[in-house]
């Protein structure tokens, strides 16, 4: 994932945890950029920011300094810089729930206090700046999983995911000033704060920076290489667009090892050495590069740097919006160069992006979780034997009639119930010693993403019979959803105590 | 300086106490759910484990536990047989105290092809746990925190440290690992001042009870919902008089329902005389302690016996409580519980049957002279159980 649990430091504050960083023309005014990172992958639905970490953008102009294998992008201060404080929990007024504030510090010395979650965001009053911070769905795409340097297409890993977003949109003319060069590099930093009054004598430690998508979980911390170090602490820790140089040609050997490895995932070369060697020496100064003259789109995330290494001039503003499939977009490129787009289980984020302020979609709601059980004097074994078969439902008082498409693990039920309502649902696992199987719905109920397991377990000399589902309500209200799922539950156990 | 002075001017800003527990709590619910939509993918169950133990810790929900327990048998229905779900399995059974199991499932997982280094890191855990082995895991700790410096080793090395009695070199190993740290979790911080609270308040043969409310407070301060710490706090303030703000410290810690804080503040307001009121506590500290008993005995066996040799007044259920866990766990520490207890409980043949036992065992190590089998103290002595 993009930078999502980048390190292992990375564990000990997960809200420190940068997972992706936008740079975009904003959807509302052509005038204005949008600058985001995201923090604390897979946060839940109440997760809030520290108030212990100062959250920056960085925004450096960029120049292209060399093309084709000579590529290279240089930056140059003075920095322009976004720097976004949380407080500590406040009780908010009307309902006691807390609410947070903020406070971001913009490049022009500029404090804007805004409240956490507030859609409409806060602006400044030359209205130069506007700045949304809160909980949204997480727009990566993961469709990709790595079975021993094998890449497999996968449903998106990161569905239904929620993360803390910073949204900074300003005028493009007045803060980044493009008369002077419109090609940019950005990063976003996560820093820890000092305790008031104290003197530390050095730099706060950095906890988290990322530039473009992947440079650590990918990039640097490839599954492929075998008994090679993690380097992505040590990468964390590094200055943003000043390298160590004395560690800059232990970044540089991994990443060309690295390439080197996605190039071959499908068997083929398509990177010469000195290519491959350019390549790496590009990601290894880690910006997302953005020129606000050019269109910055949904498809143009890499193209000023493949453009470039392509010996090209580069046509489009680069960049990342909210919806660009970036992590296809990487792996088509280091895997065949562009050959050939490689496209992951899916290409949908949980949510897209919306075209108004913040443009992050809203938070994901939490599955709902229905377990009913009953207990019974018979043994697992003779209660496994009426309800185990995924096909032979007929068991339950409420199921009319059963038909079933297929076998084992894949094979499909269609119930039709008594009252007339057909249900549709896929057998996903399946253990007759163990006493369980797992399914999934594929129609008939007003769920998502719903997962039910069956099990019989010892319990005395009887048995214990849970039935379990988890699922997004899709339709009607949460209660009424989970009273459906659970009326369901509770009338087929039930039956089971009067037949045994 | 003052010690304060130099860990103060060494540290950065922790997240708010408050902040932390609502984001694990988020991220602890939305790991279950990634568990039951794929129980299976890399890393999902791990987290669900890492997030219960999290919040059993710190958050003091004894309801963790409970999860923890449904976890392992909800993972063993799924994927019964792999290295990875015995891995997990031991450090659930290590958790709840259940250290055969976990030894059980360790040998499973080293067989079933298991990372030796996963493997070796609990079974260690286990070993100190249960003072087994304890030169080779201490000679084993110095080694992994030269090699890789990481606070949770440090940490762990600290606590054996200080169980083998050297506790000037636990008390630098406990802050050098606060000076190194450079996160902004409150947890392993308030983890770290908790530990040195109990060094200096319990574990030293002269306790220095003004440094041990220095830490305590320290890890209240960080994490206000760190219910041991302020069980722990409160028994020093009670013991030098300041029964009022005992009472304050305990009150927010009531609605964790952790029994030790009823038991504590039941003495408080019984030496304020508030009786009725303190009644009413010691038997709600009665009725939950026999119910964790009776869902975990192994993990609260030794603070019960605190419980009954104390304020509960039924002494030989504290001797039958002390000797479960000395039964558990040989530690020094299980052997002078049970001692004390024992002596306490008018059991003298017991008392000099464990005596022997624990000279036999222990009489070699360092910490054994600071021990009531060789000073000759009664009286538990040690407050509540770590």
């Amino acid at each position: 994932m993009s930078d999502h649990i980048d390190g292992p430091r990375q564990i000990g504050d997960p809200s420190a945890d940068l997972t992706d960083l936008f740079a975009f023309t904003s959807p509302e005014n052509p005038s204005r950029t949008v600058l985001a990172a995201n923090v604390f992958p897979t946060c839940g639905v109440d997760a809030i920011f520290s108030n212990a970490i100062n959250h920056s953008i960085v925004v450096r102009r960029a120049k292209l300094a060399g093309v084709g294998d000579a590529t290279k992008f240089e930056t140059a201060d003075p920095e322009i810089r976004f720097s976004c404080r949380f407080d500590g929990l406040e009780r908010g007024a009307a309902d006691g729930k807390p609410v947070q504030r903020g406070t971001c510090t913009m490049p022009d010395g500029q404090t804007l206090r805004f409240l956490v979650g507030d859609e409409k965001g806060a602006s400044t009053p030359d209205g130069n700046f506007r700045v949304y911070a809160g909980m949204r769905s997480d727009p990566f795409i993961l469709a990709w999983i790595n079975e021993g340097g094998v890449m497999r297409k996968f449903q998106n890993l990161l569905f239904n995911d929620n993360v803390l977003s910073i949204v900074i949109e300003f005028d493009t003319a007045r803060v980044l000033n493009p008369d002077r060069g419109s090609l940019f590099g950005v990063v976003a930093e996560t820093l820890p704060i000092p305790r008031p009054g104290t003197f530390v004598g050095h730099p706060p430690p950095r906890m988290d920076w990322v530039g473009r998508p992947e440079q650590t979980n990918v990039r640097l911390n490839n599954s492929g290489l075998k008994g090679v170090d993690d380097l992505r602490d040590l990468w964390n820790q590094q200055t943003p667009f000043a390298i160590d140089e004395k560690l800059r040609p232990v970044f540089l050997q991994r990443l060309k090892d690295s390439l080197a490895n996605y190039d071959m995932r499908d068997g083929k070369q398509d990177w010469t050495p000195s290519a491959l060697a350019a390549n790496a020496n590009m990601f290894v100064d880690d910006f997302l590069l953005f020129d606000v003259a050019k269109p910055i789109t949904d498809t143009s995330h890499l193209e000023i740097e493949k453009s470039t290494l392509n010996g090209k001039a580069y046509q489009t503003g680069g960049g990342r919006t909210v919806d660009a499939d970036v992590i296809d977009v990487l792996f088509t490129w280091i895997v065949n160069r562009d050959r050939e787009f490689l496209e992951g289980g899916t290409t949908k984020a949980t949510k897209p992006g919306t075209k108004n302020f913040p443009y992050f979609a809203t938070p994901n709601m939490d599955l709902q979780t229905v377990a009913e059980t009953v207990d019974v004097t018979a043994t697992p074994d003779k209660v496994w034997e009426l309800i185990g078969q995924f096909g032979a439902a007929y068991w339950h008082p409420l199921i009319a009639a059963i038909r079933v498409t297929g076998t084992g693990p894949g094979q499909l039920r269609t119930i039709e119930t008594v009252d007339g309502k057909q249900i549709i649902e896929r057998l996903d696992a399946v253990d007759n010693s163990g006493r369980f199987y797992r399914y999934a719905n594929v129609a008939g109920l007003p769920v998502a993403n719903y997962t039910g397991m069956l099990s019989v377990k010892p319990n005395g000399t009887g048995s214990s019979v849970e039935w379990r589902a988890q699922f997004l309500p899709n339709g009607p209200g949460t209660l009424i959803t989970k009273t459906i799922v659970s009326t369901l539950f509770k009338a087929g156990l039930d039956s089971l105590k009067s037949r045994f | 300086m003052t010690e304060a002075a130099v860990l103060d001017s060494e540290w950065f800003q922790t997240t708010d106490g408050e902040i932390a527990i609502v984001n694990l709590n988020s991220a602890r619910l939305r790991s279950w759910s990634r568990f039951y939509q794929d129980p299976q993918r890399s890393g999902v169950a791990e987290t669900v484990l890492e997030h219960e133990q999290l919040t059993a810790q710190f958050a003091s929900e004894l309801s963790a536990l409970g999860r923890l327990e449904a976890f392992g048998e909800q993972l063993g229905r799924l994927d019964a047989s792999s290295p990875r779900t015995m891995v997990i399995k031991a450090q659930i059974a290590s958790a709840l105290h259940r250290f055969s199991d976990a030894r059980r499932y360790l040998a499973q997982a080293s067989l079933g092809g298991a990372p030796p280094a996963d493997v070796k890191r609990i079974l260690l855990n286990v070993d100190q746990a249960c003072g087994s082995h304890l030169e080779e895991v201490l000679d084993e700790r110095r080694k992994i925190v030269a090699k890789s410096g990481r606070f949770e080793d440090r940490v762990a090395l600290g606590a054996l440290l200080a169980d083998v009695g050297e506790f000037n070199e636990a008390d630098e190993t406990y802050r050098q690992a606060l000076r190194e740290y450079q996160d902004v979790s409150p947890f392993p911080v308030a983890w770290v001042c908790f530990q040195l609270g109990m060094l200096w308040g319990e574990l030293v043969p002269e306790p220095q009870l003004p440094r041990a409310e220095h830490w305590y407070r320290k890890a209240i301060a960080g994490l206000p919902c760190y219910v041991r710490a302020r069980v722990h706090l409160a028994e020093i303030l009670s013991a030098t008089g300041r029964t009022s703000e005992a009472e304050a410290t305990l009150r927010p810690a009531l609605a964790s329902g952790d029994p030790e804080v009823s038991w504590r503040l039941a003495d408080v307001l019984h030496a304020e005389g508030g009786v009725a009121e303190a009644a009413s506590h010691l038997e709600a500290a009665r009725s939950r302690f026999e119910a964790l008993l009776d869902k975990h005995l192994l993990a609260f066996a030794d603070h019960g016996a605190e419980f009954y040799i104390g304020s509960g007044s039924d002494p030989l259920r504290a001797l039958e409580l002390a000797q479960i866990n000395l039964g558990n766990r040989p530690t020094l520490r299980a052997f002078e519980q049970t001692y004390t207890i024992a002596l306490e409980a008018g059991e003298t043949d017991a008392a000099n049957e464990i005596s022997a036992k624990a000279t036999k065992r222990w009489g070699n190590v360092f910490s054994f002279q600071f021990s009531p089998f060789v000073q000759g103290s009664l009286g538990t002595g040690k407050g509540a159980a770590a």
